[in-house]
């Protein structure tokens, strides 16, 4: 084939050109004319019986459409879901509204619709509500206490979801340990902050009286299943679309009140209702993510071989379920990451607290385990007097060993094998991009010439599952003018899906990039899907693509051999038209074809429909070191230098792969540094909006040094595994470990829960001088 | 006819002059979207915190979120729409210089922050042509992006910037 391929070339995005110009066609952007407006009364109690609702003195508002509380919901409407229940699991479920009781500070109480949001906003703030205040319950441990309230009083506990993993014998490897390293981990809470925020509108179709709910959902096929189910209805008569978003990152990948009220409203006031939220709402009703505490023990030969890892999880899941019950566990149960270590012992237990759901974010538990997992690398590096990056090199999973079956699998996914990679070349790859051998001869000029402040190089590697399965669909057709239509399931929020599956199709049907079209995430055309998240789109959504290619030039060199009225075994397909293979005719082009499809009125066998079955998890790895500089004065940490070798399979656009993994890295470094959804005593949101809430800016971007392996995946036939969210999951690693190397690996950097930021430096440091002052440590 | 309660408001959005009554409450930023049906201005915080609302009024960079739209009266503004107005003439795709450099640089992803960063950046570069790169980084220290990292967006700016020195 004369055509350069596409894949793996830095194409230019095609959703630029829109995007650039402000048309994006953002949720905002499509609710209809005349819609009414959704505002939610929500709780500003933390943890609270709701004593009384008087809502009269509101609806007599100026257009007042309508005031919902739980009591007058439909009977039997279900709960939110959730997704990863095990046996054991315990109903903590989300209702659409509060009936009862209050367990976070921001639940939807009532739902008030009016003709324009200001007066939406007017009526919600006229609805009074009476409770009668409950001690709220603000961490994991403190839910865990025997003296703490029940959430759930009926069911006797806080501790809701316990999942557990065994790998060989590690008590037994502990007992002959040379060494045993502990360490706790304290995670603090954040949020993926996309910086469009949420929103929905419902609709009843007219004719066919179908529900049609868009809304900024990473998975609309799953919320379209999951609303048949809340609303007990057939799934037939339910429509998902998910418009482009303006960032995911997994906060969108839950399912959220208010897409059910606002089908419900819609469907009983007649009109379409419509739901933005603002932005101090959301940080009280968007799912919250990351809060856990991680309990690790890790046994080590004098040589420095792990020979067992035993690591305990709480997570403070907040007043009930999000999508899923236990955010972390998958990735405790992966939590040795790229290391050998035989023998494992993993439990994560999530426990109900009075704040908001916790959910997945970016990397989901991948980036705390990756955090526990290197400070103890370090701290045995430390203890045994080996080099750090000697330590990492012999425990890592060498080569020759992948692929490797980990022994543990956790519910519902497949069994983890760790598939390809050579983790070892990716680790000595990133030392040298970092320049770690000539660092000491760095840190110590610079020490020497700026006596307050102190650099530090931290190293981490990570391994993720990705590209998960079990399928992915994909449907492909020929339009009239011969350009060529992809449906897929998936939702583009800035990963640059569009391109990438463009990329791929052109490359299969060898055609033209401007004669792809791309569709996605709309339920009426592909109802059946798992949706947009671990790492997965382009991997899979990229097979599918492939797949649905594929079976395009086999159904239309088919029509074509019969539309020319010749033997199938005479023809070929060749860059997007039929030809004959003796070279006697001219190539009917796809444009051709269509219209004597039509004719014949065949048009409809131009378009195939495909399945791709995922055959088991691709497992991504990236070797992250950072160069931290520390002001010991004002406790500022700068990060100045951030390496990142990476191995996601083959790329498919180097340049957007880059872009995810710069992106991640620096929302990594905003939950290390600066970002923290903090509560008041009484379980009240502090983090009301970004000013109080510091995501990182341009003053903050580190310089990066990216490198990449391409293994290509043994599980899709594009060799692609996921790259959204290796970014960020080796990030608070790298960073923690490079303010230990600049302080001290004594600080108890991870000890209490918070960024390290300038005021926690601070007092870390003096609590140490106070300490060596009075005699207490070396 | 004015209302009670209302005000007459008329102003140019991107080359388009629209008038229309107004509650007196009505912030810029809505007035745009819902009245002159500007949907390059985009809401990410509604309180001055992110920039994705920035628009050039009467050439200066504004946050329609923290206006009210009856303050802008008699203005004339300029969106990512009407980017031209600001920067370079556009090319076939109706992208300006500054455009394709956000474009050749990987400077937006899911481009929520997009468009104000452009009006912003578009009136930072007509005053100040030749930037350093700290310059550059302090004019983007009021516009939030939670996609890209910032760096492809500095050198976008640096790039275009280069691109027009004489
Ligand atoms: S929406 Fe105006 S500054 Fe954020
Ligand atoms: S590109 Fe998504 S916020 Fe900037």
């Amino acid at each position: 084939m004369t055509r350069p391929l596409r894949f793996g070339t830095r194409t230019p995005r095609r959703e630029d050109p829109d995007l650039l110009r402000g048309e994006g066609k953002f949720l905002a952007d499509l609710i209809p004319q005349g819609a009414l407006w959704l505002t939610v009364v929500r709780s500003t109690d933390a943890h609270a019986i709701i004593l009384g609702l008087d809502a009269e003195a509101a609806k007599a508002m100026p257009g007042v459409a309508a005031i919902v509380t739980a009591a007058d919901l439909p009977a039997g409407l279900g709960h939110l879901p959730c997704v990863d229940l095990i046996d054991t699991s315990l109903p903590v479920f989300h209702p659409v509204l509060a009936g009862e009781r209050i367990r976070y500070a921001g639940q939807p109480i009532a739902a008030v619709v009016a003709s324009t949001p200001a007066q939406a906003e007017d009526a919600a703030a006229a609805v009074i509500v009476a409770t009668r205040k409950l001690a709220p319950v603000l961490s994991a441990a403190d839910a865990l206490r025997p003296e703490s309230p029940w959430l759930y009083p009926e069911l006797g506990t806080n501790a809701v979801h316990v999942t557990r993993q065994l790998v060989g014998d590690p008590d037994a490897a502990f007992s002959v340990a040379a060494l045993v390293v502990e360490e706790t981990v304290a995670v603090h809470r954040v949020g993926a902050a996309p910086m469009e925020m949420r929103g929905c509108f419902g609709e009843v179709e007219p004719g066919s009286g179908r529900l049609v709910l868009t809304s900024t959902t990473q998975i609309p096929q799953s919320v379209r299943a999951h609303l048949a189910e809340i609303l007990t209805r057939p799934a037939e008569s339910i429509l998902v679309r998910a418009p482009r978003l303006g960032g995911g990152f997994g906060l969108k990948e839950a399912m959220y009140p208010e897409e059910v009220l606002v089908l419900l409203l819609a469907e009983r006031l007649g009109r379409p209702v419509a739901f933005l939220e603002d932005r101090r709402e959301h940080f009280r009703s968007a799912v919250q993510a990351r809060e856990e505490t991680i309990r690790i023990r890790a046994a080590f030969a004098v040589d420095g071989t792990a020979t067992a890892v035993d690591v305990a999880c709480l997570a403070d899941i907040g007043g009930a379920y999000g999508l899923v019950a236990n955010a972390p566990g998958a990735a405790i149960a992966n939590a040795r990451g790229g290391y050998v270590m035989p023998n494992f012992r993993s439990v994560a237990t999530s426990v109900v607290t009075n704040k908001p759901p916790l959910n997945v974010y970016r990397g989901a538990g991948h980036p705390q385990a990756v955090l526990a997992m290197e400070r103890v690398m370090d701290k045995a590096a430390t203890a045994l007097g080996i080099d750090r990056a000697a330590i990492r090199r012999h425990n890592l999973i060498p080569a020759w060993m992948l692929p490797l079956d980990r022994g543990i699998s956790y519910s519902g996914l497949p069994r983890q094998i760790l598939d390809s990679g050579d983790y070892v070349h990716a680790f000595d790859m990133t030392l040298e991009a970092i320049g770690y051998a000539a660092f000491p001869a760095r840190k110590a000029a610079f020490e020497a010439a700026h006596p307050r402040r102190k650099l530090g190089l931290g190293l981490s590697f990570m391994v993720e599952m990705t590209a998960v399965g079990p399928d992915e669909p994909a449907e492909i057709e020929v339009l009239p003018d011969g350009r060529v239509r992809l449906h897929a399931a998936l939702t583009a929020m800035g990963q640059g899906i569009e391109t990438v599956l463009g990329q791929v199709v052109a490359d299969t049907l060898g055609i033209d990039l401007d004669a792809v079209e791309i569709s996605l995430a709309d339920t009426d055309r592909i109802p059946f899907a798992v949706g947009t998240y671990a790492s997965r789109g382009g991997a899979v959504g990229g097979s599918a693509a492939a797949k649905a290619g594929k079976a395009l030039i086999e159904v239309a060199t088919d029509l074509g051999a019969d539309l020319l009225g010749v033997d199938r075994s005479a023809v070929e397909w060749s860059e997007g038209a039929i030809v004959r293979r003796d070279g006697t005719n001219e190539p009917l082009p796809l444009v051709e074809l269509a219209r004597l499809a039509a004719s014949a009125g065949r048009a409809d066998a131009l378009r195939a429909s495909v399945r791709f079955a995922v055959p088991d998890t691709s497992f991504a790895y990236g070797a992250h070191a950072a160069i931290v500089e520390v002001d010991t004065g004002t406790g500022v940490v700068t990060v100045l230098d951030y390496a990142v070798t990476h191995d996601c399979g083959r790329l498919g656009n180097p340049m957007i792969v880059d872009g995810q993994i710069v992106g991640g890295v620096t929302q990594g470094i905003g939950a290390t540094l600066y970002e923290e959804i903090a509560f008041d005593a009484a379980g009240r949101p502090l983090t009301q909006g970004f000013f109080d809430y510091p995501i990182p800016v341009a003053a903050t971007a580190p310089r990066f040094h990216l490198l990449h392996l391409e293994t290509p995946s043994p599980h899709n036939p594009l060799g692609m595994k996921g790259a959204g969210e290796a970014g960020f999951t080796g990030t608070p690693a790298a960073i923690t470990n490079a303010v230990a190397d600049a302080l001290g690996q004594d600080l108890p950097l991870t000890r209490d829960p918070g960024p390290l930021s300038p005021a926690r430096i601070r007092a870390l440091l003096r609590e140490r001088e106070v300490a060596q002052a009075a005699g207490f440590s070396a | 006819m004015t209302g009670v309660g209302t005000n007459r408001v008329a102003i140019i959005v991107d080359g388009r002059a629209v008038a229309a009554d107004v509650e007196p409450r009505t912030l810029l930023a809505d007035f745009l979207r819902d009245t002159c049906g500007a949907v390059a201005v985009h809401i990410g915080c509604g309180e001055g915190t992110c920039g994705a609302c920035t628009v050039a009024l009467d050439g200066i960079a504004v946050r329609s979120c923290l206006m009210l739209a009856v303050q802008a009266d008699g203005g004339t503004i300029v969106t990512a729409a009407g980017l031209a107005a600001l920067d370079g003439p556009p090319d076939a795709q109706n992208l300006t210089p500054l455009q394709l450099a956000f474009r050749a640089h990987h400077a937006l992803q899911c481009g929520f922050c997009t468009p104000g960063i452009l009006v912003a950046t578009a009136l930072f570069l007509r005053a100040n042509p030749h930037p350093t790169r700290a310059e550059i980084v302090d004019h983007l220290s009021g516009h939030l992006c939670r996609c890209t990292g910032n760096v492809p967006i500095i050198a976008a700016i640096e790039a275009a910037a280069g691109a027009t020195a004489p």
